[in-house]
């Protein structure tokens, strides 16, 4: 498609979206349900989007969009609001937020936080969306190269990535995650020689996991579990003033708004980890550049701005891998895969072929959500600040139900419901062991991927696998998993910090001192 | 998530458990076609459906393997004894008994409840309620004693329900009283609610809670069933008396 009728296409989406009453509705309806599900701590977007999911499968592949991108803005964004006025983070990738918004409150201006964090949120979204449609082209012809060897060796280096960044305690805990998501997704019918595998000759096994239900039950349950077991309590919300845009601080801060949406975008694309680990790098760049880093901690505006920058950016980021090479960029992103697969769309560098204009539309969504966002957050913040006073103990049990409800909906099976169930409690018990549950995610939806593809790749290769070494493509994503790997080594560790100590001295030092990353305060994922 | 020194003696069993499930896996997936015939077509290795899960099996083995060394490296062959002791010590008895694991058991038995007893036999409004209304008042009432109390109750109701559907007893009163299961599970709700509002009477935040969490209970599914049944066109997975009723008035032509 030429620049100008991708141009002219962008805007007729946009148009569609704006000129219809139910679009409108459903647009400001889910963006409203996902600041709800992003402020109230114990609901994340994921499990928005994955009860919502269940919810849009009557409804046509853009309308589901609408509805489902604009719950994973809302609630992204959401995070804030119990961030800045309870200190408590509404969703993961809130919790660097909460380390200066809380202070804000204290003195008396959550008003002007909360105000900052809507604007910086809808930049973040906007700027992301805009990567999202520059970058797809040359991401989709990039893959067009792409032989199962490569497509193998991506789906395996998703797993091991998301296993590295989002364990809490080792490593090698979601390593063994993403595996045994990989293992979930061997259960059924293979898809070359359609032989049963780890069925127990049981029917409803034949056609493979469904991902819904496993995502239902690995996010929802441990998560009320969690709550009412461990009596968790919302504390008092601070008090705030009227909200404004905050354009002036915006654009004070053009510079670090650009370095933020980056970090975000770039954070977004690498498959499987998401906003938190975005929101949280973004907020140690802000520090490391900043001329006054001892303010940070302390209410420091330009810190609230870059983490929520960086945490909206990365729904567009996640979103590039996601249609352009069907690998999910974030949670949310895994939740939305299985919602474009239940309305026919399989993303891939095939998307632009089979469903032409397609990235434009999602772009298109992105802004209507990000500017509904904006609108609802100026305009009903205050109201749904309400929502914070209602009881854990009475909205988890809700949750409950539809979390049950939802996994039954979608194909009517009560055998969802067997599976989700248990699928639920091993992920509380694998939480409270410190392993880290989106690359078992990660590791069902990626699984049929790595599976299909090792075995093309070596029927085609007849059982050698010297193409991954004379492949360019393949070769260096061989080298990255290896590299990914080995890294984790202590002497690995060791040599590299002497060798850039070498180079740059001072360096290793510093990097010795910088904390890791999966050692956030918040293990909401 | 567990504190470090807890983590690393639990990471000992978990890893230990972990290399013996990839064991399995490896085991399994030996006895699915490599090279022999399978659907009238011969197999050579690489296209054989066990590969990928050899592969996982092996790395899952590797992993746990790893993990386990990891851990005895940090907390020592002492932490095995320490376990052994707590396991034998009067601490296990107290760790099991523990408010926090009461709760837990509470959430178990719900749930489990839920989706393998009452959903699929018993309309969905009524399981979908009697879960609500006991999950609601146990936890927002907010007291140990109560909770205690409310626990042995809901569990003696279960197990009359299970040995109401394990004896067959539901078949033969089906067939002389309609909709026999669901009034049983009204039965057990109105004693359920009677029962907890004897507790809370005598307080007067515990009896307002008490109403909130009845309303909520009651209005809930009924939003959300409404939603799934009439307007996303999703059968419940058991109707019964409820779903009659309000059939009845949903098609009424008026």
């Amino acid at each position: 498609m030429v620049l100008f009728e991708r141009i002219g296409f962008f805007f007729q989406a946009a148009f569609q979206i704006a000129s219809d009453p139910l679009h409108i509705a459903i647009l400001f309806g889910s963006v409203l349900l996902g600041i709800i599900f992003g402020a109230m701590p114990g609901l994340t977007s994921t499990l928005g989007v994955a009860l919502l999911t269940t919810m849009t499968y009557g409804m046509d592949t853009a309308t589901a969009m609408l509805c489902l991108l604009s719950i994973y803005v809302g609630g992204t964004y959401g995070g804030s609001y119990s961030s800045i006025l309870i200190n408590i983070p509404g969703t993961a990738a809130s919790a660097a937020t909460a380390l200066d918004g809380y202070p804000l409150a204290l003195k008396g201006e959550g008003g002007k936080a909360i105000g900052l964090t809507t604007t910086s949120s809808a930049i973040g979204t906007i700027i992301s969306m805009l990567f999202l449609v520059c970058i797809s082209p040359m991401i989709s012809f990039f893959a067009l190269q792409f032989t199962s060897f490569e497509f193998f060796l991506l789906a395996f280096f998703g797993i091991l990535i998301s296993g590295t960044l989002t364990s809490p305690d080792l490593v090698i805990k979601g390593w063994i995650a993403g595996f045994l998501g990989l293992f979930l997704a061997c259960v059924g019918r293979d898809m070359l020689q359609f032989y049963p595998r780890f069925t127990f000759g049981i029917p409803e096994l034949d056609s493979g996991v469904e991902v819904v239900p496993v995502l239902i039950g690995a996010f929802g349950i441990p998560q009320i579990i969690q709550i009412l077991k461990d009596q968790f309590q919302i504390g008092e919300t601070q008090k705030f003033q009227r909200i404004l845009p905050e354009f002036g601080t915006i654009l004070k801060n053009i510079p670090k708004i650009i370095r933020a949406a980056l970090i975000g975008v770039g954070i977004g694309a690498v498959p499987g980890i998401g906003e938190d680990i975005a929101a949280w790098v973004s907020y140690g760049a802000a520090k490391n550049a900043s001329k006054h880093p001892e303010r940070f901690g302390k209410g420091e505006y330009t810190a609230v701005l870059s983490t929520e920058v960086a945490n909206n950016a990365c729904v567009g980021g996640a979103m590039i891998p996601l249609l352009n090479l069907g690998i999910p960029g974030s949670p949310p992103a895994a939740m939305l895969l299985g919602a474009l697969m239940l309305h026919g769309v399989t993303p891939g560098p095939m998307i632009n072929f089979e469903h032409p204009g397609f990235i434009i539309e999602v772009a298109a969504i992105l802004l209507m959500a990000s500017l509904s966002m904006w609108v609802v957050g100026m305009l009903l913040a205050k109201q749904v600040v309400k929502v914070l006073r209602i009881p854990t103990q009475i909205f988890m049990p809700i949750i409950g139900v539809l979390c049950i409800i939802g996994s039954y909906a979608l194909g009517m099976n009560i055998y969802n419901l067997y599976l989700m169930l248990p699928v639920g409690f091993i992920s509380y018990f694998l939480i409270e062991m410190g392993y880290p549950i989106a690359p078992l995610v990660i590791g069902v939806i990626l699984g049929p991927m790595a599976d299909e593809n090792l075995r093309r790749a070596l029927m085609v290769s007849q059982g050698s696998f010297l193409p991954v070494f004379t492949r360019p493509v393949a070769l260096v994503l061989f080298l990255i998993i290896v590299w990914t790997v080995l890294s984790q080594f202590q002497f690995i560790k060791h040599y590299k910090n002497k060798i850039v100590g070498k180079i740059f001295p001072g360096r290793a030092a510093k990097i010795e001192l910088l904390p890791k990353i999966s050692s956030k305060p918040s293990e909401k994922k | 998530m567990m504190e470090k020194d807890k983590l690393r003696k639990t990471d000992i069993y978990s890893g230990a458990a972990i290399f013996l499930f990839g064991l399995w896996i490896i085991l399994q997936a030996l006895k699915m076609p490599m090279k022999d015939s399978w659907g009238g077509v011969q197999n050579v290795w690489y296209v054989s459906p066990a590969i990928f899960p050899l592969f996982v099996g092996c790395m899952i083995m590797l992993l746990g393997g790893l993990l386990c060394r990891i851990a005895l490296k940090t907390v020592g062959f002492k932490a095995f004894g320490q376990t052994v002791r707590w396991l034998l010590s009067k601490n296990l008895l107290q760790f099991l008994n523990s408010l926090s694991n009461l709760r837990y058991y509470f959430i178990v038995v719900l749930f489990l409840s839920f989706v393998f007893l009452t959903i699929p036999r018993i309309d969905f409004f009524l399981s979908a309620f009697l879960f609500l209304v006991v999950f609601i008042t146990s936890f927002y009432l907010d007291d140990a004693i109560l909770l205690k109390k409310l626990f042995f109750f809901y569990l003696a109701g279960i197990i009359v329900l299970i040995l109401y559907f394990a004896l067959g007893l539901n078949d033969p009163l089906g067939r002389i009283v309609p909709f026999a299961a669901d009034i049983l599970t009204i039965c057990f709700l109105v004693s359920y609610s009677v029962y907890a509002w004897l507790l809370v009477r005598g307080n007067p935040l515990l009896r307002k809670k008490y109403r909130i969490a009845m309303i909520v209970a009651f209005v809930s599914p009924f939003v959300v069933g409404m939603i799934f049944k009439y307007f996303l066109l999703v059968p419940m997975p058991s109707e019964g008396l409820v779903v009659a009723v309000t059939d009845y008035l949903w098609y009424f032509e008026f």
